[in-house]
């Protein structure tokens, strides 16, 4: 038999330790990184100090107006204006969110741009999105933008089949012109790397970056060059020890160190084909981007784009502070595109309609004891969503308990015991075990039912309602 | 006025559809005599009722036998001033007329 090669003793307690360093329960659980990071590169061990990135400048840059569109009808310009709005609420006064990009094609385009901006919010900053056509930055520079993104596809799937350049060169003086464009329209050239995670690292993508890195060099700070890496078919790894091109790791470290283009100037925009999105954004933000590309739910081209609230609760873990970030900007956003026909699931994270719903009862048990045990954090107090429980069969006497008390907004001493909801709990049973009833029992019947089966509570709690 | 026991068994027997006669004071509610979770919390509350008493929700769930509710209802009412017919007072024998 194997024998241990460490014994663990019990540490005894007879009070709970409830790691509250870590799970304060007023802020999303906190990311404590320890220590370096070591990734071999090129066959050598290279050190990444991911507790730094507390005290990095890292941010969060919107593309739910240009990505995001890409997935669904167009919005209107009023809901486009709506969504701004709410975008500078999670923005906060240090300008989390710090960007977000419109397209500038459309009469109704600018027109969008042009209501946003007199909302007067400091973030997130307006920016463009164009092609790699000289012409377009005039569009740019009328709208009077001081930044652009632009599309500059990187992998040879691109170059040769979608683009149609003859040669690698070919391509790359071509960017390079577009780029040299920006500069003389006086504006900052973001350069979306396309498709970089498929892309010939060494062969085309170094020195492409350290051309523009050259380029840069000759125009002043707030107009050099800023990278966007575009994971845009989700192929990014954050695995250490994955090879180039799909290891993030890697490619950061090639771009940051390498080619020398300084973290603030270096983006990550990720894509969800393999359920690998939002864990890759984050690890681009360890590994030395400063911003990470973002869509309000995720929403965006096909499997959609690292969802800006996922994003958000991680900054706020990773720096331990709220930030002045308005997280309950996120139910509202969340409920008016609801209205608009924007389809969230029920069970996604910080959004869905049942993300902190249990439906067992055992779980419900749980949350009438203390919240904490089976709630992420607090949500009622961070997204202004107090956990709920669904009522099915599975919901026992615990779960209907706890609907009472929430519908009728009871804490502390003033909660109703499941004794009290007796009868309550065996019109549920017999809904499924005499009725045959299959479905969820909906929040209006469960009302209906404890004004008639309770209707001394009904009384004390609800008055004449 | 009946005893606790009796009136215990009585609620039981309601709640759990079974022959009053057939529950004994070593009975588990649960394994003897068939209570599912709801049940538990319906003989509590049909307690309460019975005795006009309030108990705890903790420590009232946690009795698992007849007896044991009995001892524990028995308890409560005490401390809540609620009368309660304890055993059954042996009859009075029939009065003798005096040689």
């Amino acid at each position: 038999m194997t024998q241990p090669a460490r014994k663990h003793p019990l540490v005894d307690a007879t009070e709970p330790n409830l790691l509250e360093d870590t799970f304060a329960y007023d802020l999303p659980p906190r990311i404590h990184l320890d220590g370096q990071v070591v990734e071999t590169i090129d066959g050598k061990p290279v050190a990444f100090d991911f507790a730094a990135v507390k005290d990095r400048d890292i941010h969060i840059t919107d593309t739910t107006f240009r990505d995001g569109q890409q997935a669904r009808p167009p919005y209107t310009i009023d809901q486009m204006v709506r969504i701004y709005d709410g975008l500078a609420r999670l923005s906060g006064p240090r300008g989390v969110v710090r960007q977000t990009e419109f397209f500038l094609y459309t009469k109704n385009d600018r027109e969008t741009l042009d209501r946003c901006r007199a909302l007067g919010h400091a973030y997130p900053e307006c920016t463009g999105w164009i092609r790699a056509v000289k012409g377009d930055f005039r569009l740019v520079k009328e709208a009077g933008l001081r930044e652009t993104g632009m599309l500059t596809s990187s992998s040879d799937y691109h170059i040769f089949h979608k683009l149609k350049f003859k040669s690698r060169r070919e391509c790359l003086e071509s960017y390079c012109e577009v780029v040299a464009a920006a500069f003389e329209a006086g504006v900052r050239p973001r350069c979306h790397l396309e498709d970089v995670t498929r892309a010939d690292i060494d062969g085309f993508v170094l020195p492409f970056v350290d051309r523009l890195m050259e380029m840069s060099r000759g125009v002043p700070e707030d107009q050099a060059v800023k990278i966007r890496l575009c994971d845009t078919m989700g192929f990014g790894l954050s695995y250490p020890g994955a090879r180039l091109p799909r290891s993030i790791p890697k490619l950061i470290y090639k771009l940051n160190r390498e080619c020398g283009v300084p973290s603030p100037r270096l983006e990550w925009h990720g894509h969800n084909d393999f359920h690998k999105v939002h864990v890759n954004g984050a690890t681009a933000w360890l590994y030395g981007c400063d911003a990470l590309n973002t869509t309000l739910f995720g929403f965006g081209e096909r499997t959609g784009n690292p969802p800006l609230e996922g994003a958000l609760v991680e900054y706020i873990a990773l720096k331990g502070d709220l930030c002045g970030i308005d997280m309950t900007a996120v139910t509202d956003l969340a409920d008016y595109l609801r209205s608009i026909g924007l389809p969230i699931p029920d069970n996604y994270p910080f959004a869905g309609r049942n993300f902190n719903t249990t439906r067992a009862g055992i779980h419900a048990g749980g949350l009438r004891r203390d919240e904490r045990i089976y709630n992420i954090f607090d949500t009622a107090a961070l997204l202004n969503r107090p956990p709920r429980v669904a009522i099915t069969d599975k919901s026992g006497a615990d779960g209907v308990a706890h609907w009472v008390n929430e519908f009728f907004g009871l804490k502390g001493d003033e909660r109703v015991s499941k004794i009290k909801c007796a009868k309550l709990a065996r019109w549920v049973i017999d809904q499924y075990e005499v009725e045959g009833r299959l479905t969820t029992i909906s929040d209006e019947e469960l009302e209906a039912r404890t004004r008639e089966l309770m209707p001394e509570h009904w009384a004390r709690f609800k008055g004449g309602a | 006025m009946a005893t606790v026991e009796e009136r215990v068994k009585a609620v039981t027997a309601r709640v759990l559809n079974v022959d009053p006669a057939e529950i004994k004071p070593e009975h588990y509610f649960t394994v003897d005599l068939g209570a599912e979770s709801v049940q538990s919390v319906e003989l509590v509350a049909g307690f309460e009722v019975e005795f006009g008493i309030e108990m705890d929700e903790e420590e009232a769930l946690s009795v698992e036998t007849v007896g044991a509710a009995v001892e524990f209802i028995t308890q409560v009412c005490k401390r809540q001033g609620v009368p309660i017919e304890e055993w059954r007072r042996p009859r009075r024998a029939a009065r003798k007329d005096p040689p």
